[in-house]
């Protein structure tokens, strides 16, 4: 169920997840990696040639401001700095880029080390958690993504409980609700 | 609540729009922008605790303190300084998946 055990104190903090757990993360990271790699700053992580980078980030900086992204998860995860419109756009100008690209980086670090075990016998695997800061970003940004896609507030956490198990929705919930035990759980070790 | 500082009183400034005028100095110094963290319903409280910690080096109860205002109010200014400042810090706050923005501070708390 994704318990953690050990402390990054002795450098042994690990996770035990089930392949099944593992298919679903992996999934969720990826989905969440190409919605962010989306947009007006796509043409910023196709390249790996250094030089075409910085032509895409110097010529950013030379276009009109950028309003805030139309999809309703970037725009809880790339939000507004400030209140008001104008300067909103003027400092996502300046920043949004790199804003995508740290949470590209925590999402891939995490993608890393969500590795299947090697005995295919085994039905769990025991990860190594090397970072928790960056599994913690990784997952809390999965987290609001869903949480965008399933309209959460206060109470849907009752409403779930409440749930037929044939209601279609009640999977996708359930993972939410799981993904914030991890977090607890993550929290609690560190 | 911010106390007039000591240069103002000694003015002798009595109407409160004269007492506003002076504050508008405050343009010419940039160093009066708040950043505010607003409270959602998806971050747990904990992790929200964890990030006050980690960015702004707070003690453990003063970052509980902060949190349960944001949860409590809807909201808790979380740091201060010039606004290039507040911009790093709420360029951080978004990489943690935190809801924050900044303003200039609100002088009619005055």
């Amino acid at each position: 169920m994704g318990e953690f055990k050990g402390s990054p104190l002795t450098g042994d903090l690990s996770v035990s997840l089930s392949n099944d757990e593992l298919h679903i993360l992996i999934n969720l990271v990826e989905q969440l990696l190409e919605l962010l790699g989306e947009g007006n700053f796509n043409h910023h992580y196709q390249s790996d040639d250094p030089f075409a980078q910085l032509m895409a980030a110097s010529m950013g900086n030379f276009e009109s401001p950028i309003s805030q992204p139309e999809d309703p998860v970037l725009r809880r995860l790339l939000p507004n700095a400030y209140s008001d419109i104008e300067s909103a756009d003027e400092f996502r100008k300046y920043t949004e880029p790199a804003l995508r690209k740290l949470k590209q980086d925590h999402l891939f670090y995490l993608r890393e080390q969500l590795v299947f075990p090697v005995d295919h016998e085994l039905e769990r695997a025991d990860i190594a958690v090397s970072d928790p800061t960056q599994w913690l970003i990784a997952i809390n940004d999965i987290r609001l993504a869903l949480s965008v896609r399933l309209n959460i507030d206060q109470s849907s956490f009752e409403k779930y409980e409440l749930m037929l198990d044939t209601d279609q929705h009640k999977p996708l919930f359930a993972v939410y609700f799981w993904l914030g035990g991890i977090q607890e759980s993550l929290i609690s070790h560190i | 609540m911010r106390s007039l500082p000591f240069w103002l009183d000694n003015w002798g400034m009595s109407s409160q729009t004269q007492v506003e005028e002076v504050l508008d100095l405050s343009k010419f110094f940039d160093h009066l922008w708040v950043t505010i963290v607003w409270d959602d319903p998806v971050n747990l409280m904990n992790y929200v605790t964890y990030v006050f910690i980690k960015l702004f080096g707070f003690s453990k109860e003063k970052a509980h303190e902060l949190m349960m205002q944001v949860h409590n109010e809807g909201k808790a200014v979380v740091a201060s300084g010039t606004r290039e400042e507040m911009e790093r810090a709420v360029q951080r706050l978004h990489e943690h998946g935190l809801w924050a923005t900044l303003q200039r501070e609100d002088h009619g708390r005055v």
